[in-house]
């Protein structure tokens, strides 16, 4: 018994604390040196910030340059699946192409409004430039869903800078480096965001499930029931993390046969991601503004720039109006030569029913010629058929089309 | 004289190749994930150091492995130093397995790998969710233990080809 012990207390020793040839350090060192890393990687000592940051740039660019022979495979997969369905999708495309293009005149003009009253509401006016950023590593892990992006510090890019894939948003800020950040996706368990889903207008907060969809948490009991697959989910704005009504995605009702789920399928493809767009946001404040205006101008300039807002606001109608006008050109023409084709088909239809009248009368003439023949020698009026008719009278034909005469 | 220096630097090259394939692993996160199968992931880096610390450690330097664990945390974005600890005890555990082992079965092994797989994973998990306060699902964690368990066998298979070379 003692000296089983004493053998597993050898094994472990040796296990620990033994230099096998060209070991430099002993495992247990090497323990130690692991724990205190982690300690030491969770102080914000500024020492440690841009030794961590040095590792992360150097770390991100080999990683990138690893990861081009697999991303080559990647992509060749990607694109081969691509083609298969390439028609199908072209054919979508242009059916949503469509839709979009009528439906963006009056989100411009939604936009304009917009803009207008969070100028007039808030004390700042945010000026946003979207910068184009590079995913250098995205190795879709099934534990975190993040992916580095080619743009950092350097960039203006901040810790909570919101990413966007189009104009729909994908994820936001985590950690930032001098040329390189670390972007959480929406997808990630660890995301929250505080949405709006239109047209209910019901206030929830979505969160990642590591797949290409969130769920809806957090949200007041008996409403869901207001929901549809056609409901809008987009940011509220709420907790200032992210910006208000940035698309995110539609409702998606996963119904089993003892529950409703409701979740969230993003309108943007996480794993079909290689380039995104940064919002780099500066804030200009419109009391230190206008005081900096006050100093140069006179006391009239509360209605200058009342003045200023009306202006605006007529631009804004007067740029409306013209697309309105535009667009009624459009359907003036349209019902024009649809009214065009209106007349094409009614004479159509009509020179069809001539012909078809035409028709009628010559089979009822092919029938009587038929009978005529057939049945000539009862209707006709001879010596020996006194009783019968005159050929050309009406009495002669009503004989024929009878089949004789009816008393016979 | 210089086809002997020649022999000899491929030689090295051939005895670093498995550190060389565990920091390409670690920088590219080898997994296939890309396949988008739902769930499926494995962890190579723990098949690589598990074998070659078992059965080449000579030529596996531990402060290199160390290393790679700090490269992979910084490219999955965890906590600087899991990966480390995780990948050092691997090496502790094939220590201690190597010193206690008189006849080595590939079975074995494979099954001694299962329990290091699923008692690090569970080390990972307790750590990240009750430290780090993350977010995490249990099932991706057990579907990854089994599937790097079941390709154990089959890395193994590949890598004693490159053992029989070494040793040759």
């Amino acid at each position: 018994m003692a000296t089983s012990r004493d053998d597993f207390i050898i094994a472990i020793r040796s296990a620990f604390l033994k230099k096998s040839t060209q070991q430099k350090f002993s495992l247990l060192t090497l323990v130690f040196l692991s724990i205190f890393v982690i300690i030491l990687s969770n102080l914000d000592f500024k020492v440690i910030r841009y030794l961590k940051i040095g590792i992360n740039e150097l770390v991100y660019r080999s990683s990138f340059v690893v990861s081009i022979p697999e991303n080559f495979l990647k992509n060749t997969f990607i694109e081969v699946t691509d083609y298969s369905t390439f028609f199908k999708d072209y054919k979508k495309n242009r059916k949503e192409l469509s839709e979009l293009k009528s439906k963006n005149i009056s989100s411009e003009i939604t936009q304009y409004e917009n803009k207008e009253l969070k100028e007039l509401i808030n004390d700042y006016v945010s000026s946003s430039d979207k910068v184009l950023a590079k995913i250098i590593v995205d190795h879709d892990s099934p534990f975190l869903k993040s992916i580095i992006i080619n743009k950092g510090s350097k960039d203006n890019i901040k810790i909570g800078t919101n990413i966007y894939d189009q104009s729909y948003l994908v994820g936001r800020v985590i950690e930032v480096n001098y040329k390189t950040s670390r972007v959480l996706l929406l997808s990630d368990l660890n995301s929250n965001v505080p949405v709006t889903i239109a047209p209910q207008n019901v206030q929830a907060i979505i969160t990642g499930s590591s797949d290409n969809f969130a769920q809806i948490k957090y949200i007041k009991a008996g409403i869901t029931d207001e929901l549809t697959e056609k409901s809008i989910v987009y940011t509220s704005g709420t907790g200032a993390i992210f910006k208000s009504g940035i698309p995110i995605g539609k409702i998606r009702i996963n119904e089993s046969d003892k529950s409703k789920k409701f979740e969230v399928e993003f309108y943007s493809d996480f794993s079909q991601l290689k380039y995104v767009f940064a919002e780099i946001i500066t804030k200009a404040e419109l009391i230190k503004g206008n005081q900096e205006e006050d100093n140069s101008a006179d006391k009239t300039k509360p209605i200058d720039a009342k003045l200023q807002i009306l202006e605006d606001e007529l631009e804004i109608i007067e740029q409306s109006n013209l697309k309105f006008k535009e667009e009624n050109e459009n359907l003036k023409s349209e019902i024009i030569s649809l009214n065009n084709e209106i007349i094409r088909y009614q004479t159509e239809i009509s020179q069809k029913q001539e012909k078809i009248k035409q028709f009628d009368i010559d089979k009822s003439e092919l029938e009587f010629l038929r009978l005529n023949l057939e049945y000539s020698h009862k209707c006709r009026k001879s010596f020996f058929n006194v009783k019968g008719f005159s050929v050309g009278t009406e009495g002669y034909k009503k004989c024929i089309l009878n089949k004789g005469r009816i008393n016979d | 004289m210089t086809s002997l220096k020649t022999r000899g630097f491929y030689y090295k090259l051939y005895s670093l190749l498995p550190i060389i394939i565990l920091f390409i692993s670690v920088l590219n996160e080898f997994d296939f994930n890309y396949l988008n199968l739902d769930y499926f992931s494995f962890n190579f880096p723990f098949i690589l150091i598990f074998f070659f610390t078992l059965k080449e450690f000579k030529n596996f330097d531990y402060l290199l492995v160390f290393f790679a664990g700090l490269i992979n945390d910084t490219v999955v974005g965890l906590p600087l130093g899991i990966s480390s600890l995780s990948y050092v005890l691997i090496c502790i555990a094939t220590s201690y397995f190597r010193n206690i082992t008189i006849r080595p079965s590939p079975i074995k092994d494979w099954f001694y790998f299962l329990f290091i797989l699923s008692l690090l994973n569970s080390i990972n998990y307790s750590i990240l969710t009750l430290f780090f306060s993350y977010n995490l699902i249990l099932m991706n964690y057990l579907v990854n233990t089994f599937f790097t368990f079941a390709f154990y066998i089959v890395f193994a298979s590949l890598f004693k080809f490159y053992l029989k070379g070494i040793n040759d």
